[in-house]
């Protein structure tokens, strides 16, 4: 998984409660940085982990490799997060500004990765709106996470699309302002409830270990319903262990951030019509790529 | 083996033996460089039908694309074709701007390498004051500036210059150091003996026996060059061939992978052709320097 990335706590909330040990689980953890989200999806190609959470986007970008090629898609993402959680963040003095306002000025906004899930959740956006982010004469930076809030106060940067935790950090170090966020609907209203973590696997694994892959996202939705349970405070200490950040910090981010998971039919179907369309508009991923090339909810019982 | 127009230029023989000489120099010399290229033109095409058996009985293609779909790529690249193009600009942009940032910084550091090494190779008071300092920064990697280039110059251009600069500096000092500190005494005698002094034993001496190690740190940097440009890019830039290849990597594209370092390959071998060639041929031509 992503790690230190608030995005992913959820995995840390399951190992905290007991969840993975109460479904008969030894999980090994083996962490990529912040922004490496291509790696976790090779392993899972070359079988090196089982199981990968952080990566939604890739998935289609993998899977559809396989399809133009004839071949059966190999991964498969087969859990998600409940909520976007994605932040569009703008300097201090951008205020009161719109996207139409910031069309053409040469803004330069931070990446985490050239295929950001937040990056193809802004794509979508402008599509809907009849743009593409070549419109919009912006300079988008890859940078990782850690290093957005010190790009923003240098000046490097005039804005970054990331998570809930660094969007708090800038606007507690004063920086910077939520110009968008996915859970305001900012993004769209139906981008509100859109799966920003994937928890992904490789197919051939999920059919040798099927009982292993219902038992892996059975903990994970323990671990949201400890979530949903647990007094704030025990969450917000658990959060700020996993993500290496002041308990104050986190403490902050806490109505931001829903770090549970609940993957539905529905919700595979709309990534799919937000993010599938937009990557499949720019020629990322192919016309016969499918919904259920990219998703298997047969593990959740929630059949696609 | 002498060259046929050295034979031509030397010989003491008499005409008629000599331009059979160089008759069979000639033809010697033909014989080894279409052995050569037989030998190496079979070389290359071993690996790649090991390349393209593996990728198809191993059923790699999508994470080792066989030879004939990378060309493929490559052409569709370099023809500008790709109805899918996802990294920006064209690929001659991103391979103009990697370009220019590498003899940025390339030419920054032989600016200031290739004189301070002639002077710490010849100056021993300042070699000792400052070599010490020098070989203590030497090992850190180039890779390693990045994330203080980032901090001091911003995301962007002078960054990943500044990178270059770094890496390909310490050879390009090293090997004039070396150069000049080599210089047999005797030589500087015989030079002093004919009047040289100052500048023109820098010039007449010091320089042309330094020629042949300059070129030769200039030739290995030149590759660090290309080799840190690549990895500056990815971490710093919004275009240039580091930047192509992390994308592709990012959107599972292997052969646009291999593509791009197939293109720094030859633009590598092209740039080196081009500067360390054209600087050795007319550095040792003029100065008739034997190349090291």
């Amino acid at each position: 998984m992503l790690k230190p990335n608030i995005v992913t706590a959820i995995y840390w909330i399951a190992v905290k409660t007991g969840a993975f040990e109460r479904n008969g689980l030894d999980v090994v953890e083996n962490p990529f940085p912040s922004g490496q989200t291509a790696a976790g999806i090779e392993q899972l190609m070359r079988g090196g982990i089982d199981f990968y959470l952080g990566a939604s986007g890739e998935v289609a970008h993998a899977n559809s490799r396989y399809i133009e090629a004839g071949k059966p898609p190999p991964i498969a993402l087969i859990e998600g997060g409940v909520a976007g959680g994605s932040f569009f963040v703008l300097r201090d003095d951008l205020k009161g500004k719109t996207v139409d306002d910031l069309r053409g000025q040469p803004l330069r906004i931070g990446i985490s990765n050239p295929s950001s899930y937040h990056l193809i959740l802004l794509r979508a956006f402008l599509r809907d709106r009849g743009m593409t982010t070549d419109d919009l004469k912006w300079r988008f930076l890859t940078i990782g996470g850690p290093e957005m809030l010190p790009a923003i106060v240098s000046r490097q940067l005039d804005g970054f699309l990331h998570d809930a935790l660094t969007t708090t950090l800038a606007i507690r170090a004063k920086v910077g302002f939520e110009f968008m966020s996915s859970d305001r609907g900012d993004m769209g209203e139906r981008a509100k409830q859109l799966p920003g973590t994937g928890v992904c696997a490789n197919r051939a694994f999920l059919h040798a270990h099927p009982e292993m892959a219902k038992r892996f996202t059975q903990s994970l939705r323990d671990a949201s319903a400890a979530y949903s349970a647990a007094p704030r405070a025990e969450m917000v200490a658990i959060m700020s262990e996993w993500s290496r950040q002041d308990p104050a910090v986190i403490e902050d981010m806490y109505d931001r951030l829903d770090p549970r998971v609940g993957m539905t039919r529905q919700a595979a179907q709309t990534w799919w019509d937000i993010l599938g369309a937009a990557m499949l508009a720019r020629g990322e991923i192919s016309p016969k790529l499918t919904v259920d090339d990219v998703f298997d909810l047969h593990y959740i019982g929630q059949d696609t | 083996m002498s060259s046929a127009r050295e034979v031509e230029r030397t010989s003491a023989l008499p005409p008629i033996v000599r331009d059979d000489f160089a008759r069979h120099v000639r033809s010697a010399d033909r014989r080894l460089r279409l052995r050569r290229l037989l030998r190496g033109g079979a070389g290359v095409l071993v690996i790649l039908i090991i390349w393209q058996l593996m990728s198809v009985w191993l059923d790699l293609e999508l994470l080792l694309p066989p030879p004939l779909t990378v060309l493929r790529d490559l052409v569709v690249t370099l023809a500008v074709s790709d109805s899918h193009w996802l990294y920006g600009p064209n690929i001659y942009v991103h391979l103009w701007h990697s370009f220019l940032r590498a003899m940025a910084g390339f030419g920054s550091a032989a600016i200031i390498a290739i004189p301070l090494g002639l002077v710490l190779g010849r100056v021993v008071t300042i070699r000792e004051f400052v070599m010490p300092s020098i070989k203590g920064v030497y090992p850190i990697p180039g890779i390693a500036w990045i994330p203080l280039a980032i901090l001091w110059f911003g995301l962007g251009n002078a960054a990943v210059i500044f990178v270059v600069f770094a890496t390909t500096f310490f050879p390009m000092l090293f090997s004039t150091e070396a150069g000049a500190r080599q210089i047999s005494p005797t030589i500087i005698d015989a030079g002093r003996c004919f009047g040289a002094r100052g500048l023109s034993l820098f010039f007449r001496i010091v320089l042309p026996a330094t020629v042949p190690y300059i070129i030769t740190g200039l030739r290995i940097s030149l590759g660090g060059a290309w080799r840190m440009i690549v990895a500056g890019e990815m971490l710093a830039s919004q275009d240039g061939i580091g930047y192509f290849l992390m994308e592709s990597r990012f959107q599972f594209k292997a052969a646009d992978l291999m593509t791009a370092m197939i293109l720094v390959a030859i633009v590598g071998y092209a740039t080196e052709k081009l500067i360390v060639d054209t600087i050795e041929k007319r550095t040792l031509e003029k100065w008739e320097v034997q190349p090291s």
